[in-house]
């Protein structure tokens, strides 16, 4: 037998001098031992002799599986030395000088015991072993050893069994309840005497112990009779535990939960404030006015917020006048030094308590109007929020630098603060005049701080009145209810001495942004808003991180004002001057310019401004041009050259180009086409020769990826800008883009064809008959015909770009059909692809994983049997296509993949499938007539054992005219034949 | 605490176990960590990979050696038995997959019973996927027990450190202490760039104008 000792400590070793083949024999060993009838016998014996800790693990390891999962096959004989053994180790009993003593090995050993004792509790307790709990109780006596092994024995029953924050199983939970229903009637109330009596034995000679046994205790309160705890013996105790100084920690902690307990515990409302009434929590708030960031704050906190979170529940539930005044004296005298722990102490608990004010401050709206203690309270609130959502003086540089620190912090504090706002909307919505105030307030004692903690308090301030707009009705801004109209302006106004902090600027601008509505309707404020975001406020703000953020914040403003800065556009372009040039100057490298502030805000701000109808015509025209005229310049001048550039050149001109596309590309959001091509053609015609500039990027710099994108992009803006007249350029670029394209170029082609298409329908007639052919050829000759490879090593980023291409294709092939276009797929040029796009279309419509795409093939095939069938046979205009249709389309989609068990029903998307499905045949029924009817019943249905009587009846109702009746006939006609084909045909 | 052939160091070393549901990704979280990955040792016997992982800290090197149970979670191998000695660990689950979350309580009991009061950072990986069943908000479980909670990307590396750090703060006592170097990471295999990515769609959305239409307006009957 030291054979498996040897072995097992093998298994375990963690040193590093065990080559793994010994391992994998040890393995295989002990695996082999655990095979043998007598192995739990063999455990027990280990285990009552073996002093190696590896030994016992793997002993009760395996007694625990083998109860675990064989417990039926375990004789009875077996099960009562298991039960014997397992309890007598667990309790010291029967000991002589050579057992070993588990109880006094690691604790990991000891809780792996308390596993197995629950487990059996599982199979045993009540109907074999009824009387475990009380059979251990007289062995507390032996001392601390058998106490702590019977506190784990309790935690391991509540965490393995009984505790509702773990997943179970019904049987479980069953088997959960019968233990609680029978410790209930016949041994709680010794349990809860026992841990009195430790408590009381050992309080001031084993605190740890003591804690145990709290903690232990804490778990049981919600299920077990609470008359056993609030009584005068217990409670006082408690109560005394957590007060008294000399006490260690973690005991007063654990009185503390276990009183967190009774106040939390689930009873009748009248019943809970009763009780909450008589605990006299007030004996805990001298505690709190001790600073601190200890553990016992943070258990006081949760005890004291645990408390008024159930006072104000009675408050809400209870409605008699005498309860409501009870539970809101109660609350009364416990919010102070909630208020009191949140400002003064570092909380892991900050989140429940924001909760309960939120929960405290929402049921105050039903008490309107305030009585003077609440409002005090909302105020008390705020000042709360307010000490919150401040920074620490001590990041301040990090934030302004934002170096890696400086961007934790930020992080965590708008994590943070997002539960406090939530608050301060509350608040002002209850309360909306404490809270204007209050930000006034805030604002104006944060202006006069002193230095250590100005940017600090304005950042906070200023925070505040912007997460404060976000509940603000429209109505509220544009009038600047109470104190707005008097706030708004004087911050327009404001330059703060710390306006150069990052920090400070950007909410600044933030604030300014989210109050533009009043500025809208008071529009003698404008030359300040202008000023801010012009000034060194804004976009001239020292840190690039604000001029960026100013750029995007000043757009907006501009959408948002319009009209209302025509005068204003002389100023505006001259102080963007500079800003401009550094955008697209030459020298400027992609380095410098990342993520989404590429400059586009700033050109798309100016182009709303110049583009607008109200702005003279010479006037427009001299701006863009003045804009327009350098940046094609500047891409001419690029161009030159490209073809023999060397390697270290290529990328900064690229990154140039790119840069330029972008300006222009924004820039043209402004101009409407009405403008463009209608009212004032002058300015089509920069347009125009700004698209003959930037096409020619697509020749001199074939092949690199995003110049074709930004083209591409750029194209879209000119479909949307230019409209028809963007026809004679669209033959060369359309062959530039397709020339060597990789699928995810081709997609980009594809949604631009298909923006034209949507856009002008038949007009593109001609130029996509002149590049179809291109597209399908290229197309059908990377695309799987079939399915997608699956399986591991398929899902790689090629693999998707094909399947975002097959689908784009879809989209594009049923955008043609929807266009009265599909006359493009017969042409003599296109011809050779028609065969396989129907197959792909076919496949696809019956097979594609993507039940939405399935309904768009669908759709297509409906509209070309409409476009191209003729009832009479002589004017088929594509020869075979009727045949095809009916002998393929009509079964293979239209009835036999319908008929798959995975066409599930139920499913929304799949349901419109199947009404186009339906549709798919009333349609072929129009146009082909008996000849589809014939096809069905003699060659589609027998092979789907469909009877007689079912095909007749389905020939009835294709033939009358209600296409809803028809649909639900078909369901059911589908489902009848699932249930007659009976597994016959092979269908998925 | 070194397996075969490993070199035990002569700076502070600590066992973290890492445990989740199974496709969560412990494997391609430890193997981010390029050292580490050249280092590992796979014990085929017991069913673990142990990667010693190590950061450079203002107070001098640490190591993790993470025991990585990946593919043995139910079956086979010594299970809770890989948990003894453990001295820190991270608990993984998967924000795309909802049941990974709710298996959470299960792994942190099953830990627990075998190492009491260890620092336990839990991770809620893959955040860089779109379609996220799990919510940053609907992530309690860290709260009742304790426990500090990362979302994490490994295939970003999306805060890879965040982990070790805290728990080297912990296990140190000392929460001064930070990565004054990188330790070198596999390239990201996905970027997570919100913003360049709301300018991609937003750009799409205008393109594409109008993608399968859908006008079917009795679907429900």
């Amino acid at each position: 037998m030291a054979d498996l000792e040897k072995a097992i400590l093998i298994l375990f070793d963690e040193s590093g001098a065990v080559d793994s083949e010994l391992k994998l024999k040890a393995k295989e060993y002990c695996d082999k031992i655990k095979e043998e009838p007598a192995i739990c016998r063999l455990c027990i014996e280990k285990l009552c002799f073996s002093n190696l800790v590896q030994i016992q693990f793997w002993c009760l390891q395996t007694l625990h599986d083998v109860i675990r999962v064989g417990y039926s096959a375990i004789s009875p004989d077996e099960r009562y030395l298991i039960r014997k053994s397992v309890f007598s180790i667990a309790c010291f009993e029967g000991l002589d000088d050579h057992n070993v003593r588990i109880l006094e090995g690691p604790a990991f050993i000891k809780n792996k015991l308390a596993q197995i004792l629950v487990t059996l509790i599982y199979s045993e307790y009540p109907l074999i072993w009824w009387s475990l709990f009380v059979d251990f109780l007289p062995h507390l006596s032996k001392g601390a050893a058998v106490i702590d092994m019977f506190c784990r024995v309790l935690n391991a029953l509540d965490v393995e069994l009984i505790s509702l924050d773990y997943p179970r199983t019904p049987e479980e939970m069953t088997v959960g309840g019968r233990v609680k229903d029978e410790m209930r009637q016949h041994c709680v109330s010794q349990i809860v005497r026992a841990w009195y009596d430790i408590i009381s034995l050992y309080r001031n000679s084993d605190e740890v112990l003591c804690s145990s046994v709290l903690e232990s205790m804490k778990r049981y309160v919600s299920w077990i009779d609470i008359g056993l705890i609030v009584n005068d013996a217990f409670i006082p105790l408690l109560f005394e535990l957590v007060l008294v100084d000399r006490l260690s920690e973690p005991l007063r902690c654990a009185a503390a939960g276990c009183l967190l307990a009774v106040v939390s515990k689930r009873m009748d409302h009248q019943t809970k404030l009763s009780l909450l009434q008589n605990l006299r929590i007030n004996r805990v708030f001298g505690l709190v006015n001790k600073d601190g960031d200890s553990e016992l704050i943070s258990s006081l906190a949760q005890l004291l917020t645990g408390y008024a979170v159930e006072v104000l529940e009675c408050f809400k539930r209870l409605n008699s006048e005498d309860a409501k005044s009870i539970s809101m004296e109660l609350l009364d005298e416990v919010l102070p030094s909630v208020f009191y722990v949140m400002q003064h102490c570092e909380l892991d608990s900050t989140f429940s308590i924001v909760q309960f004010l939120s929960c405290y401050v929402a049921t105050m709206k039903s008490l309107s109007p305030l009585r003077e203690k609440q409002l005090l309270h909302v105020g008390q609130i705020l000042e709360v929020i307010r000490s919150q959502i401040r920074y620490n003086p001590i990041y301040r540089e990090s934030l302004d630098k934002l170096d890696k620190t400086g961007q934790e912090e930020e992080d965590r504090m708008v994590e943070f603060r997002k539960d406090l706002f939530v608050l301060l909307r509350t608040v002002g919505r209850v309360a909306p005049n404490v809270t204007h105030l209050f930000i006034r307030n805030s604002l104006a004692s944060a202006a006069e701080s002193p230095r250590e903690r100005n940017v600090e308090e304005v950042e906070a301030a200023l925070s505040l009145l912007y997460a404060f707009g976000e509940s603000l009705s429209d109505e509220a801004m544009r009038t600047g209810s109470g104190l707005l109209s008097e706030l708004v302006p004087q911050l327009l106004s404001t330059t703060f001495p710390c306006h150069s902090n990052r920090l400070v600027a950007l909410v600044y601008l933030e604030t300014i942004t989210r109050y533009l509505k009043f500025v809208q309707e008071n529009a003698e404020y404008i030359p300040m808003v202008l000023n801010a975001f012009l000034d060194e406020r804004g976009m001239h703000h020292p840190s690039i991180y604000v001029s960026r953020r100013a750029s995007y914040l000043f757009m907006r403003v501009v959408k948002l004002l319009k009209v209302k800065l025509v005068p204003y556009i002389e100023k505006i372009l001259q102080s963007l001057q500079d800003t401009v040039a550094r955008f697209t100057s030459l020298n400027c490298t992609s380095k410098e310019l990342t993520g989404s502030e590429d400059g586009s805000h700033i050109f798309e701000a100016i182009g709303i401004l110049i583009g607008m109808e109200d702005v003279p015509p010479a006037k427009q025209a001299d701006y863009l041009s003045s804009l327009l005229t350098p940046l094609c310049h500047q891409v001419e001048a690029l161009l030159i050259n490209a073809k023999v550039l060397t390697p270290e050149e290529t990328p900064v001109k690229v990154a140039s180009i790119q840069q330029i596309i972008i300006a222009i590309n924004s820039l043209s959001k402004g101009f409407s086409e009405r403008l463009v091509t209608t009212s004032r053609p002058a300015i089509g015609i920069m347009f125009k020769q700004t698209l003959d500039v930037l096409l020619q990027v697509l020749i001199a710099f074939p092949k690199i990826d995003p110049l074709r994108s930004k083209v591409t992009s750029f194209l879209h803006r000119m479909v949307e800008t230019l409209g028809a007249s963007v026809f004679p350029y669209l033959p060369k670029a359309l062959e530039q883009l397709l020339a060597e394209s990789e699928p995810k170029e081709m997609v980009g082609l594809l949604v631009l064809l298909n923006q034209l298409i949507c856009k002008f329908s038949t007009l593109v007639h001609s130029i996509l008959d002149e590049v179809f052919p291109a597209i399908a050829g290229r197309i059908l000759s990377v695309i799987p015909r079939d399915v997608f490879p699956s399986g591991p090593g398929t899902n790689n980023e090629e693999i998707r770009e094909l399947q975002e291409l097959q689908r784009t294709f879809y989209t594009f092939l049923h955008v043609i059909a929807t266009h009265d276009l599909s006359s493009v797929f017969l042409s003599p040029k296109s011809r050779e692809y028609l065969h396989p796009i129907m197959q792909l279309l076919l496949f696809t419509a019956c097979k594609h994983k993507d039940i939405t795409v399935r309904k768009a093939c669908v759709q297509i095939f409906i509209r070309l049997i409409k476009d191209w069938c003729g009832r009479p046979q002589t004017e088929e205009m594509l020869p075979g296509f009727q045949s095809f249709i009916i002998e393929n389309f009509a079964t293979h989609c239209c009835l036999y993949s319908v008929l798959e068990k995975s066409f599930e029903f139920r499913d929304a998307n799949t349901i419109a499938l199947f009404g186009e499905i339906v549709l798919a045949q009333k349609v072929m029924y129009e146009k082909f007539g008996d000849d589809f009817l014939v096809h069905v019943v003699s060659k589609g249905l027998p092979p789907a054992h469909c009877p007689q009587d079912m095909a007749e009846q389905y020939c009835q109702k294709l033939q009358g005219c209600d296409i809803k009746a028809l649909k639900s006939f078909y369901q059911s006609f589908i489902e009848n034949l699932r249930v007659h084909q009976n597994g016959s045909l092979v269908f998925r | 605490m070194a397996l075969p052939n490993q070199q035990t160091v002569d700076y502070p070393s600590f066992k973290l176990v890492i445990v989740g549901d199974g496709g969560t990704g412990k494997t391609t979280f430890v193997k981010r960590h390029l050292t580490g990955e050249f280092e590992k040792k796979y014990e085929p016997t017991i069913g673990v990979e142990v990667h010693p992982l190590d950061f450079f800290t203002n107070c001098g090197k640490i190591r993790f050696y993470c025991w990585d149970t990946a593919g043995q979670e139910k079956f086979g191998g010594l299970r809770d038995g890989y948990y003894i000695h453990g001295q820190c660990a991270i608990i993984m689950f998967d924000v795309t997959a909802r049941l990974t979350y709710k298996n959470v309580p299960t792994w942190h009991r099953d830990l627990c019973r075998v190492c009491e009061n260890i620092p336990i950072v839990l991770c809620g990986n893959k955040v860089d996927v779109k379609n996220r069943q799990v919510k940053a908000k609907q992530v309690t479980f860290h709260r009742k027990k304790n426990l500090q909670y990362y979302e994490i990307s490994a295939k970003s590396n999306y805060n890879f450190e965040k982990p070790f750090l805290y728990l080297a703060r912990k296990l140190a006592g000392n929460t001064d202490i930070h990565f004054v170097e990188s330790p070198a990471l596999a390239p990201p295999e996905v970027h997570i760039d919100l913003a360049a990515q709301q300018i991609h769609e937003a750009e799409l959305a205008q393109a594409a104008n109008q993608p399968l239409p859908d006008d079917d307006d009795d679907t429900f009957e």
